[in-house]
């Protein structure tokens, strides 16, 4: 009798236990990550171009814990939406923070990352944008916390400019929109034209929301200028814009921001894009690139382009600096992703890397490439640095 | 010289379609008082479903405008009788309404880009893309169509509103409410139909512009503030005002955009400058309503 | 005496708040107060003058912007930038209100609409002025009295700033001058007829609440130290017209449970919901002008009445 009452006892409370140390192990291996912040746009203007990135950023993640991760453990991402409303994303990075990530990635637009920028700069938090290419990120805050790995604005610029020499283009046009980046993308290149010698003879804003770019165009032919540099990137109103300038039959050839680079106006104004120069992050036949495609392919069943790549570089390098740092304190890792040097990603000219080490903006001067639509498909590289 | 010919076509295209955008509003606003913000995403909803019918359902267009707009059309009506009803019963201030529309605003856009994704999206264009010269305008197929559909439309809103007997209630629920109700008049059923043709209107706006802009969830705000300026300066008493409000407006831009010599970023001021003139010397716009002085 | 006892632990809480949070807390917090700023402010000339204006993000900007470019580009000591941008905007909200003061209802909404429109353009095209797209940032924080106003005195500050325009606007509204406003604002003609001055009333209430969002606007400079384009456009206002309609029109405290609410709802909804939380907000905001028109602080009152019925010995 009294042995029964025993083990009756007994199997509830060793089942307990067991059950206790297999939750307490489980909460342990949750707390066993190593958490990394990311500021996104899931809704807002930035929605299109964040998504891509996204994408790349889970393949890379996925690739990393597959293969035990970092320091022992695994990562894990954090996201936040800021609906590219730029206090939120300061409100984001702040919410990260107290998180407890140890790095924050910022993959919505430019005006963004830098407000959510004032908040890693006091709070001494690594923090990297991937893909936003605006100069003013690494230029105007003092803040040795934050690193940029897209194509700068002025690198893409001079890219275009050197391959464009022997044209010798004397007189330029230069059309745009009037969001952020594309007025933005607008003055530099601007800057660097009239450095290199060249006059803009037509500056035209195409308003987004606009139902055709005629006017502006019509403005453009009149001025008659050797070429056409654009700088927008809303595509609307490159739709607009492309439309109009075949239907005034102009014939200047078009020059394109890394905007281009995206498959999606192939699809959205199919024909229309011959000939057109653009500049891209991304050469396909780089040996890095072949096996990012590869990867992306069997991941996603789709071609991938420069804006998953920068997702995919961007972890990468991000947790290759945690490796190098040996530990998880924001000082330590900082200092490693400063010493970055030599990383050979998906992303960059065949024969460039990413370099922190001279530059807080890695993005080689010379890794932008130039590329022509033909076919309706982005042709070969052409042309690469300057 | 030719440029200035080629420049009325754009003009014309634009001004057509923000005068539809400016009917869209003017449809609602005469008989039940509310102006609704949400024409702009009514407009893109009609692109969203053309793109669904005629770029991915290859639809012939011929099919695929009218069945876009009328799906559009109902979603009007539906939107009516769900959140502007309820209000209107209870006897709320004007202000409820026009309120409830601008969350549905928010509710329509973040719809669209959960079914339909946040990229941008493609519309052929009925008659392909190419340059169509009509005696000395050139202009593109689909800029001759734009005007061609617009017109059609405005002409037979203009009849529905002179000739027909429930254009005629429509007038008479604007004039007076409380007489139109003592006559017999259905003012619920007025005020659905109002919303309905206006959803209808604003949809053919979207549908027509899809081709030329692509289609983005985020498109239907630059196109509800261009119709409501249209709609200020061509004046609120008259369909053909909303047209010449329309055209006005685009006159305005794309003259200054191509022959003021001010940088063009500033030119993206010149709406607002003309509303708040417009405003200043002659709110009731350019066409007074009927009755009126 | 209930109503001492009110205020003292709406501001105590407040205080207690102030100096207890860090981190993103205290950034919510922070621009949690702002925005209520705004609300009440807003709500003043909407609710309670009548006033159907679309400007007052702009004049929230015209602050910002301001003391920045007075402060760190024109080099004033700060008192003097902070006093120069207020100005700036009493200026200028003087020269939009005198000639807007003969439209009516919709019409005075579009011409403060295309104001604020134009700010934006004026904002995105003012090169080095202005910073463009780019915003202005790299200014340094101020300290007052040597302490350095971040963080938890920031927060102080902020506080004052928020429960001084509230203090503001509850003791004009309580004056002749909120009477007139709303005598105004019922009927204008019988107002003149009573012997209001129409044309000075609604000059002065758009003159001061855009002055008030002015002031805010200086200590938003701060916040972040970032000014960007965006943050001054129009969805933030048409997010400040939901605000007092949800909290209740013409309601002091309605405006501020309206900020409470919006400001907290779509961080919340984004916790539960996730990507597509903006459906929610939308529904949200239909669905209280559905059920309440009079707004929550409406609902709040029927429910308080309801229950001191009950309460009411028979």
């Amino acid at each position: 009798m009294k042995i029964q009452e025993t083990s009756n006892l007994l199997r509830p409370v060793f089942l307990t236990i067991i059950g206790l140390g297999i939750l307490i192990s489980a909460t342990t291996a949750f707390a066993e990550t190593i958490k990394i912040g990311v500021i996104t746009d899931r809704v807002g203007n930035s929605a299109a171009w964040a998504k891509p990135v996204e994408e790349g950023l889970e393949m890379a993640l996925k690739e990393i814990n597959g293969s035990n991760g970092v320091l022992g453990k695994q990562i894990e991402l954090l996201y936040e939406s800021d609906q590219s409303k730029p206090d939120i994303s300061a409100t984001k990075a702040r919410k990260l923070i107290d998180a407890g990530v140890v790095a924050i990635l910022s993959i919505s637009n430019s005006p963004s990352t830098q407000q959510a920028q004032t908040v890693t700069m006091k709070a001494k938090i690594p923090h990297m944008t991937p893909a936003n290419s605006a100069d003013y990120l690494t230029k105007k805050l003092n803040n040795n916390y934050f690193f940029q790995m897209g194509p700068l604005g002025s690198t893409q610029i001079r890219t275009l400019m050197a391959y464009n020499k022997k044209n010798n283009f004397k007189r330029v046009a230069l059309v745009k929109d009037n969001s952020g980046l594309g007025t933005y993308l607008g003055k530099i290149f601007k800057q660097n034209l009239e450095k290199g010698g060249t006059s803009i003879v037509a500056e035209q804003t195409i308003e987004i929301g606009s139902t055709d770019a005629i006017a502006q165009l019509q403005k453009v032919r009149a001025a008659k200028p050797d070429a056409i540099y654009h700088s927008g990137i809303v595509v609307s109103s490159m739709a607009t814009f492309f439309k109009a300038y075949h239907q005034l039959g102009m014939k200047q050839p078009i020059l394109g921001s890394f905007n281009l680079s995206v498959p999606r106006y192939l699809e959205v104004i199919p024909g229309l894009l011959e000939g057109v120069t653009f500049i891209d992050a991304f050469d396909p036949d780089k040996k890095e690139a072949k096996v990012f495609i590869n990867k992306y392919k069997k991941e996603y069943g789709k071609v991938p382009f420069a804006l998953p790549a920068y997702g995919y570089d961007g972890l990468h390098v991000m947790v290759n600096a945690i490796q190098r740092a040996g530990s998880t304190d924001p000082d330590t890792i900082r200092a490693a992703l400063a010493a970055t040097k030599g990383y050979v990603g998906a992303l960059g000219a065949k024969g460039t890397s990413v370099d922190f080490s001279k530059d807080r903006a890695g993005f080689s001067k010379q890794g932008a490439v130039v590329r022509v639509i033909k076919n309706n498909t982005h042709g070969p590289v052409v042309h690469s640095g300057y | 010289m030719t440029d200035f010919l080629e420049l009325t076509v754009s003009i014309g295209e634009a001004g057509c379609i923000y005068g539809l955008v400016a009917l869209s509003y003017l449809l609602v606003l005469r008989p039940t008082g509310i102006i609704n913000f949400a024409s702009g995403e009514w407009a893109a909803l009609g692109a969203f479903v053309a793109v669904t019918l005629i770029s991915q359902e290859k639809l012939p267009w011929i099919i695929g405008l009218p069945l876009a707009a009328l799906a559009v059309g109902a979603v009007g009506w539906m939107t009516e009788r769900l959140t502007v009803r309820p209000l209107v019963d209870r006897g709320a201030p004007v202000l409820s309404p026009i309120l409830a529309l601008l969350g549905m605003l928010i509710f329509y856009r973040e719809m669209y880009s959960w079914m339909w994704g946040v990229d941008n999206l493609f519309v052929p264009m009925p008659f392909g893309f190419g340059r169509v010269e009509i005696g000395p305008f050139a202009g593109t197929s689909q800029s001759f169509f734009i005007m061609a559909v617009t017109v059609t439309v405005f002409v037979l809103t203009w009849f529905f509103f002179e000739k027909t007997i429930w254009g005629k209630a429509f007038e008479a629920v604007a004039l007076n409410r409380m007489a139109a109700a003592l006559m017999g008049i259905n003012l619920k059923l007025v005020a659905g139909l109002a919303f309905a043709g206006g959803a209808v209107i604003a949809a053919f706006a979207g549908i027509l512009q899809a081709p030329i802009t692509t289609v983005h969830f985020l498109m239907g705000l630059p196109l509800a503030i261009k119709g409501f300026t249209a709609l200020v300066i061509g004046g609120v008493g008259r369909v053909e005002g909303a047209l010449l409000g329309g055209l006005t407006l685009a006159l305005a831009e794309k003259l200054t955009i191509r022959y003021a010599p001010i940088p063009s970023g500033f030119a993206l001021g010149i709406p607002f400058l003309l509303l708040i003139l417009f405003l200043m010397i002659r709110p009731g716009g350019i066409l007074r309503a009927k009755g009126a002085d | 005496m209930r109503g001492f006892t009110i205020w003292g632990v709406f501001i105590g809480s407040l205080m207690a708040l102030a100096f207890g949070l860090e981190g993103y807390a205290a950034d919510l917090f922070r621009k949690l107060l702002l925005t209520a700023t705004l609300c009440v402010g807003f709500n003043f000339l909407f609710g309670i003058a009548g006033q159907i204006a679309f400007s007052h993000i702009a004049f929230y900007g015209i602050g910002a912007y301001g003391v920045v470019i007075l402060g760190f580009q024109l080099d004033f000591p700060l008192p003097l930038a902070i006093l120069g941008a207020v100005l700036t905007c009493g200026v200028i909200a003087l020269v939009v209100a005198i000639p807007s003061t003969r439209l009516e209802g919709f019409f005075l909404a579009l011409a403060t609409l295309a104001f604020a429109q134009l700010f934006s353009v004026v904002l995105l095209q003012g090169g080095e002025i202005t910073g463009g797209p780019q915003g202005l940032s790299g200014y340094p924080t101020p300290d007052l009295f040597g302490i350095k106003l971040e963080g938890r005195a920031y927060t102080v500050v902020i506080s004052i700033v928020f429960l001084s325009t509230l203090a503001i606007l509850l003791l004009i509204d309580r004056s002749w001058f909120g009477r007139a406003c709303r005598a105004v604002r019922d009927n204008s003609a019988t107002a003149a007829a009573m012997g209001v001055n129409v044309f000075r009333i609604k000059v002065a209430a758009f003159t001061l609440t855009s002055t008030l969002a002015g002031v805010a606007g200086v200590t938003y400079a701060f916040v972040d130290n970032y000014l960007s384009p965006i943050v001054f456009g129009l969805e933030p206002m048409f997010l400040l017209l939901f605000m007092i309609i949800i909290g209740g029109t013409g309601r002091h405290v309605g405006a501020i449970i309206g900020a409470i609410l919006l400001f907290l709802a779509p961080e919340v909804l984004e916790e539960w919901v996730g990507r597509h939380y903006l459906l929610f907000f939308g529904i949200l905001v239909v669905g209280t002008i559905l059920f309440q028109p009079n707004g929550l602080i409406g609902m709040w009152e029927t429910l308080w009445k309801r229950w001191n019925r009950r309460a009411i010995p028979r």
